[in-house]
């Protein structure tokens, strides 16, 4: 029999790995603001943000970094707690958000608006009035409103349509071939959109496919802020039933998760984040995919309560690096946020596929 | 005594196609009842169906009076708890995370564990004899030390009725006789039921109170283990297999 010292549970740090998370995304955010295609001293820098000078630094910072390192953060949160939820629930370490065809359905949505659109010759003579309209409180050009609503009903299209066969498949696997099938399917009808486009739509759809964390207006952001806050408490609160399905949908079920109602609750909310992300900022591949992986490492836990906030600050911080690495001040411009997410997020994701199984044995 | 579970009438299968004649079965308070049989002769499709994983083709299952079907998950998570073949696969999952899972049905909202349900979690540990492992990760274990992971979790969520689908699997001689002390314990000082399937005919015959003996598309016998044996049922529902593999085997050459 074992001592009167009975092996306690260990857990790794928690609270030091949190801070220094915390640290780096502070740390990070900074660098959004300080830097960029045009330089700011760092003496100019602080007169303009803590003293309050009207200046073109002090609008440059506010109006356009400000907003811009805001959206990453957010994006960063959303897409990485939204492919986390993916993962358990498809019991799949590579399930992200554009797995489900989610993505792929909001860019076909887009592509409808904007290279139909152009097409047809109705929305040419529209840019060129520049029409605003108010929705939600918000001022829209009617090209940003239509590129959002698209993408947001595409996402939300594929959504229904996933949310509906999986009440008919049971088996999650045969969910995630249905989500490739539907993604190749919205692909293809992009693909052959593009072809009877003309130069000009083209070359914009081209640009939002990119990805960007720099369309979301000043006016905006709020809107776009309380949506992916909300999701990701949404999340939060699903900790149980996620912790429960790890065990399998049978242990799962025994301990009292309604296994089919779970299931399109964590469809919903991770489709929801993404469907309002790529809406937005373009479809942005692999920070879903790679994030909750190294919050799985760093914390070496499967427990959500811990990894679903463990996800988001590291989604922030992953997507502010990638912003500041897309904007470096020798850059002319932004490069593809989508370029440089997977630039950095697809080599870790070959770093975990290596090290899993190591990984495992070893602990 | 009690009767905790009763089915009348009860047909098992897939797809509205029943694969043996009506089941009427009891269990009472405290019984070790085992469940036996050939592969393939339903025993697990019976535990999904009794366990509410799988609709009855016909009939029906009855806990404590009141049909299976229309408890709530939440309610049944605190009458019955499960012991599996298939297993957790997560590489991150701990010990003591998946024995922690067991004790959800009583905790809050927020799964906040007290302190007494962190003792509860360390005493089935020490029960099944896996203390020394509540840090490790699940999938770096054995299949018997990953067995004993999964029962202290069935510990832990402190149900009424146990059901173990092949719970003696891959555990070695001293394991199986620890767990045949555990279910013992559990039945005669906890009044649990348990209801487990297995293949390792010593381990029926001698340690339940009651059998339930199945075989493909032949009615469920039940008994008491001596009287299966002297009524030959044993026998009958054995032998069958071990003649067809004969002549299985004669074919191929």
């Amino acid at each position: 029999m074992s001592t009167e010292a009975t092996i306690r549970r260990q857990t790794p740090p928690i609270a030091l790995i949190t801070i220094a998370i915390v640290a780096v995304g502070v740390v990070l955010f900074a660098l959004n603001l300080m830097l960029g295609s045009v330089s700011i001293p760092f003496s100019e820098f602080t007169k303009a943000v803590f003293h309050g000078e009207t200046s073109t630094y002090r609008a440059i910072i506010l109006d356009y970094r400000l907003p811009q390192a805001i959206t990453a953060l957010l994006a960063g949160i959303g897409l990485s707690v939204s492919g986390l939820l993916m993962q358990t629930l498809f019991r799949n370490p590579l399930a992200d958000p554009s797995l489900l065809g989610i993505s792929s359905g909001a860019s076909l949505g887009v592509a409808l608006v904007v290279l139909l659109g152009m097409a047809t010759g109705f929305s040419n003579s529209i840019f060129a009035q520049g029409i605003i309209i108010k929705w939600l409180g918000l001022r829209w050009t009617l090209e940003g409103f239509a590129v959002v609503l698209a993408a947001f009903g595409g996402a939300f299209l594929v959504l229904l349509l996933i949310l509906a066969l999986s009440s008919r498949l049971k088996n999650m696997v045969s969910l995630v071939l249905v989500g490739i099938m539907i993604a190749y399917i919205a692909g293809s009808v992009t693909d052959i959109l593009k072809f009877f486009s003309q130069k000009e739509g083209l070359h914009s759809f081209v640009i939002w496919g990119m990805g960007s964390f720099s369309n979301v207006s000043k006016t905006q952001l709020p809107f776009f802020a309380i949506t992916v806050v909300v999701g990701a408490i949404g999340a939060f609160l699903l900790f149980k039933t996620l912790n429960l399905l790890l065990l399998g949908e049978r242990y799962a079920e025994n301990l009292g998760v309604n296994i089919r109602r779970s299931s399109m609750l964590i469809i919903l909310v991770s489709g929801f984040l993404t469907a309002i992300i790529t809406a937005f900022c373009g479809p942005i591949a692999f920070l879903g995919l790679a994030v909750p992986h190294i919050a799985r490492f760093l914390f070496k836990s499967s427990d959500h309560k811990l990894l679903i906030p463990a996800t988001a600050f590291l989604g922030m911080d992953l997507a502010l690096f990638c912003n500041l690495i897309a904007r470096l001040p020798s850059f002319e411009g932004n490069l593809p946020i989508n370029s440089v997410t997977a630039l950095i997020g697809a080599p870790i994701v070959l770093w975990v596929i290596f090290h899993r199984q190591r990984f495992s044995q070893t602990q | 005594m009690q009767e905790v579970l009763k089915t009348s009438n009860l047909l098992i299968g897939y797809k509205g196609q029943a694969l043996m004649p009506s089941i009427d079965v009891s269990l009472n308070e405290g019984d070790i009842v085992a469940l036996a049989g050939p592969n393939g002769s339903g025993k697990t499709t019976l535990f999904k169906t009794l366990s509410a994983s799988l609709k009855p083709v016909g009939g029906e299952v009855k806990l404590f009076g009141k049909d299976l079907r229309d408890y709530s998950p939440t309610e049944r998570s605190s009458l019955f708890s499960l012991v599996l073949t298939e297993k957790p696969d997560d590489l991150f999952l701990k010990v003591f995370d998946i024995v922690a899972a067991g004790r959800y049905p009583h905790l809050g909202l927020l799964a906040r564990l007290k302190q007494e349900d962190e003792q509860i979690i360390y005493d089935s540990l020490e029960t099944v004899g896996i203390s020394h492992l509540v840090n490790r990760n699940f999938v770096s274990l054995s299949d018997g030390e990953q067995q004993k992971v999964m029962i202290a979790k069935a510990l832990v969520q402190d149900t009424p009725i146990i059901f173990m689908d092949e719970p003696a699997a891959f555990l070695d001689y001293p394991s199986k006789i620890e767990l045949v002390n555990i279910m013992h314990k559990l039945s005669r000082e906890q009044h649990k039921t348990i209801l487990f399937s297995s293949h390792d005919l010593d381990l029926l015959l001698r340690h339940s109170d009651r059998m339930w003996v199945m075989a493909p598309h032949q009615p469920l016998c039940q008994g008491t283990p001596k009287e299966l044996v002297e009524q030959g049922i044993i026998d009958d529902y054995f032998k069958p297999i071990e003649a067809k593999k004969e002549f299985f085997w004669m074919n191929r050459e």
